[in-house]
């Protein structure tokens, strides 16, 4: 089980063992461009799985089979839509701002992939161990409005446009219940590091002392992944498919790539920070368990969408500012009280 | 309050996740209508005594038949056309033919490559065995 | 309210969009995303149907009432056949009356049906959507073994109707009617009962009942502005007046009453086939009718309560096989006015759910 375990951390070991000085640059630079690779290849194997497993899951909800002509019951049909997205025509339609509205699907790609570098597999299983991993998770995601801003502005279509600026207004809010619902966590164990606090769920999954803060962060991580019941900036039945209107083939692709890799990233935080990482019973390494953790949130995220109707836009504000706001502060706000009565209760007991 | 609505439909969706399936797989699996659905026409000329009622009773011209007097007098048919690219499979004609020459069948498949396949040749179509029975085999 | 330098937005909707429901166009002018105006273009689905009628004989046109509306094509047929019958007082036996209450029904629940599953879709409500076709599906199948068609049956005819149902039709009906409760409670559960959808709908785009009368708004949309009148009731046509059914009424004027109460109707359509279903009796289902229909000179105007609204047969004839002039008034198409009236100043995702609540049909619209 203990080789299991740490597969990948001796197969990293390994390598840096064919290094004369194995903490050489050309050991770091060689390692580091391996799990570059290897995180570039998860985000879009498990993106194009997880619109496959989408697709699968609407149509098991409405009583119908999903892609059922590739593979055993449809499951190598995502291999199809790649080969398919990868021969596409690629349209660039006149008069769009060209330099924008060609950077704008790689740059939404390489944030989401930028995020992945912080997220820990397993133990030791991280690409790079930032002693600020949450801030920098949240400063990287955060450029993903911007990324979707240029989609929609860069493709000179008025739905786009509307597109673009509902992304601006809507991410922008959810971002601060997201932070902040994140805070009661970081406040228990004192590090912003994902690595340590994983560490320090090895006893209890914060959602137990955090039930509230995973609730936000689950609706916030909604919003921030456009996913329904939050998915105006797409919203396919007022503004077709907003700031993705003009785009096609692989570019298209690229969107469809990002928007799933936020998914996939906003569910590994929610582990990390919840639902104990790594962390489970012996019979399973612990990055298979982290794995599955992920995809029971994605489960909750996709039953939440094939269920709920989209929200109006004006409730949504009003959700974000009036209620999920006061509600993480307030969680803040027990969190504080519960540690200072514990600390207290330690100091009396251990006094 | 707010919220047990929200759960109700929740517990519907995971009810139906584990139902049953209840769509076809149609290439494979091909569905058997029933025996009075209107998907396509079925001549058997033998029986057609070129009265013309069908002609008549179509909404949109769609038949072109023609015929010829043989020695006794009597009626035969020579040519029989539906151009069905405009026909509406409403099921008048068949209701006129006095005889039930005429007649529904269940083929379903007609999609053609060229709108002059549309102009089906009733006569030669009946020719074709798996046409003719008007079955779906 | 506009800043001075800023310009209206003018974007236009359809004929190609989502939510559109066919090819209805509209020209919105936005101020950010708030709708100032709408100007709704129609005539993209225009067949000439008045016209086509004129140029064919009473029977051929039967089966192009099935495409006026063609969510639930028996009932217009039946208020063409019935108007015809009129104008040559043709009497028609029992079971054909019975057979034609019962198919009328049927298509004002499975119109009612793709009603809702599009106003759920259209707030992005997938699940929903599916689950109202999917027993609309029952219904189209209930067509195909009777008549033949699924969405255009060409049912009735005039002077009864095409042919007797087959044996499996009664059963199949039969257990239709006894798994409706559990359907209907299922779409409450999932889209009317959610809270999402209804502050997604309540309270928007509200129709007074004054200007609902003064726009001549019929059908369901009029009934959820608090009028409670139905030609079903306030001038019964076919044998109507011999069943025991409500004309249900809201009064909320909305968006959501505009949906729930389709819902309400598709329950008393159901107390309607039920009764229907037990009184039937045995007999022929086609009166003696001569082959070529020759009306004596004389005009009808029939109206009969549509799903879509109130819709009107105007035939005269001059003794020709051939009616002189046939005009249609359809629901719908005097339903599109309301449209500019209401969604001023709503968002345009309002726009798009108060014209699903709306209940248009582009077949109807356009003729």
């Amino acid at each position: 089980m203990d080789a299991l375990n740490n597969l990948f951390v001796n197969i990293a070991a390994a390598i840096r063992g064919l290094f004369a000085d194995s903490h050489s640059f050309g050991a770091d630079l060689s390692i580091n461009i391996i799990v570059f690779i290897m995180l570039f290849l998860i985000m879009v194997v498990a993106a194009l799985f997880l619109s496959l497993v989408e697709r699968k899951f609407a149509h098991w909800v409405s009583q119908r089979s999903g892609p059922n002509r590739l593979g055993p019951h449809g499951w190598f049909q995502f291999i199809a839509d790649a080969v398919k997205m990868l021969g596409k025509e690629d349209i660039t339609p006149a008069n769009v701002d060209k330099f924008l509205f060609k950077m704008a699907p790689m740059m939404l790609v390489g944030v989401t992939l930028m995020v992945f570098g912080v997220i820990p597999f397993g133990e030791e299983m991280v690409a790079i161990d930032l002693d600020l991993g949450i801030l920098y998770f949240f400063a990287v995601s955060s450029l993903t409005t911007l990324g979707i801003l240029m989609a929609g502005w860069a493709s000179n279509n008025k739905y786009s446009l509307l597109g673009g600026l509902r992304a601006v207004a809507q991410m922008i809010s959810y971002e601060i219940p997201l932070i902040f619902s994140l805070l009661g966590v970081v406040m228990i164990t004192q590090t912003f590091n994902l690595s340590a606090i994983i560490e320090a769920q090895k006893t209890i999954p914060f959602i137990f002392l955090q039930p509230l803060a995973f609730l936000i962060f689950l609706i916030a991580g909604i919003a921030e992944t456009n996913r329904a019941p939050f998915d105006h900036v797409q919203g396919e039945q007022e503004i077709v498919a907003g700031p993705f209107t003009e785009y096609s083939g692989l570019r298209w692709g690229l969107f469809m790539l990002a928007e799933y890799g936020n998914v996939v990233a906003t569910s590994a935080i929610a582990v990390t920070m919840f639902l104990g990482g790594w962390y489970g019973p012996e019979f399973l390494p612990g990055w298979l368990w982290f794995i599955l953790k992920i995809w029971l949130v994605i489960f909750l995220m996709m039953w939440v969408r094939w269920t709920f109707v989209r929200m109006r836009i004006d409730h949504l504000m009003h959700f974000a500012w009036k209620i999920l706001l006061p509600l993480a502060l307030v969680n803040i706000f027990l969190t504080g009280l519960g540690i200072y009565v514990y600390d207290l209760f330690i100091v009396r007991i251990g006094g | 309050m707010f919220g047990k609505g929200l759960l109700k439909g929740l517990s519907i969706t995971i009810k139906r996740l584990y139902g049953p399936n209840l769509t076809e797989y149609y290439p494979e699996v091909k569905p058997i209508l029933p025996s009075r659905t209107r998907s396509s026409m079925v001549l058997e000329p033998e029986k057609c005594i070129s009265c013309g009622l069908c002609v008549n009773a179509c909404p949109n011209q769609v038949i072109i038949l023609t015929s010829e007097k043989d020695d006794k007098n009597k009626k035969v048919l020579q040519t029989y056309h539906m151009n069905m690219g405009r026909c509406l499979l409403c099921g008048l004609c068949t209701e006129a033919c006095p005889t039930k020459a005429l007649k529904l069948c269940q083929v379903y498949e007609n999609a053609v490559y060229h709108r002059e396949e549309l102009l089906w040749d009733m006569m030669a179509r009946s020719k074709q065995a798996n046409i003719s029975s008007g079955k779906v085999e | 309210m506009m800043i001075e330098g800023t310009q209206e937005y003018s974007l236009n909707m359809g004929p190609q969009h989502p939510s559109t429901h066919g090819v209805f166009r509209m020209v919105v002018h936005l101020d950010g995303e708030v709708v100032t105006k709408v100007e709704p273009k129609i005539g993209y689905l225009h067949r000439g149907l008045e016209k086509m009628a004129e140029s064919r004989t009473y029977t051929q046109f039967i089966p192009y009432t099935d495409r006026l509306d063609y969510l639930a094509g028996p009932h217009n047929s039946l208020g063409y056949v019935q108007a015809v019958e009129k104008l040559m007082d043709t009497e028609v036996p029992e079971r054909a009356e019975y057979l034609r209450i019962i198919f009328a029904e049927l298509g004002r629940i499975a119109s009612h049906l793709v009603m809702i599953a599009s106003g759920s879709l259209d707030i992005s409500g997938w699940t929903p959507w599916s689950y109202c076709f999917r027993d609309r599906e029952r219904i189209l199948d209930l067509f195909e073994m009777t008549a033949g068609n699924r969405m255009t049956p060409n049912y009735f005819r005039i002077g009864g109707v095409s042919q007797d149902v087959p044996e499996e039709f009664m059963p199949a009906l039969k257990s239709f009617l006894e798994d409706m409760p559990e359907m209907i409670e299922e779409y409450y559960g999932i889209f009317f009962g959610n809270e999402i959808a209804q502050s997604r709908m309540k309270s928007v785009g509200i129709l007074p009942k004054e200007l609902a009368e003064n726009l001549l708004i019929t059908g369901a949309n009029l009934r959820a502005s608090g009028v409670q009148y139905d030609v079903r009731k306030a001038e019964p046509y076919g044998i109507y007046d011999r069943f025991d059914f409500e004309i249900p009424v809201l009064y909320g004027c909305d968006t959501y009453d505009r949906h729930f109460i389709r819902l309400l109707e598709i329950q008393e359509s159901k107390k309607i086939i039920e009764q229907a279903y037990k009184d039937i009796p045995a007999g022929p289902v086609m009166t003696k009718v001569p082959k070529v229909l020759k009306p004596p000179v004389g005009k009808v105007y029939h109206r009969v309560e549509n799903p879509k609204g109130e819709m009107g047969w105007y035939i005269v004839s001059n003794g020709s096989t051939k009616p002189a002039r046939v005009r249609i008034r359809t629901g719908a198409f005097v339903n599109v006015q309301m449209l500019p009236e209401i969604v001023k100043g709503w968002k345009i995702q309002d726009l798009v759910t108060i014209f699903a609540s709306m209940d248009l049909v582009l077949g109807e619209v356009d003729k």
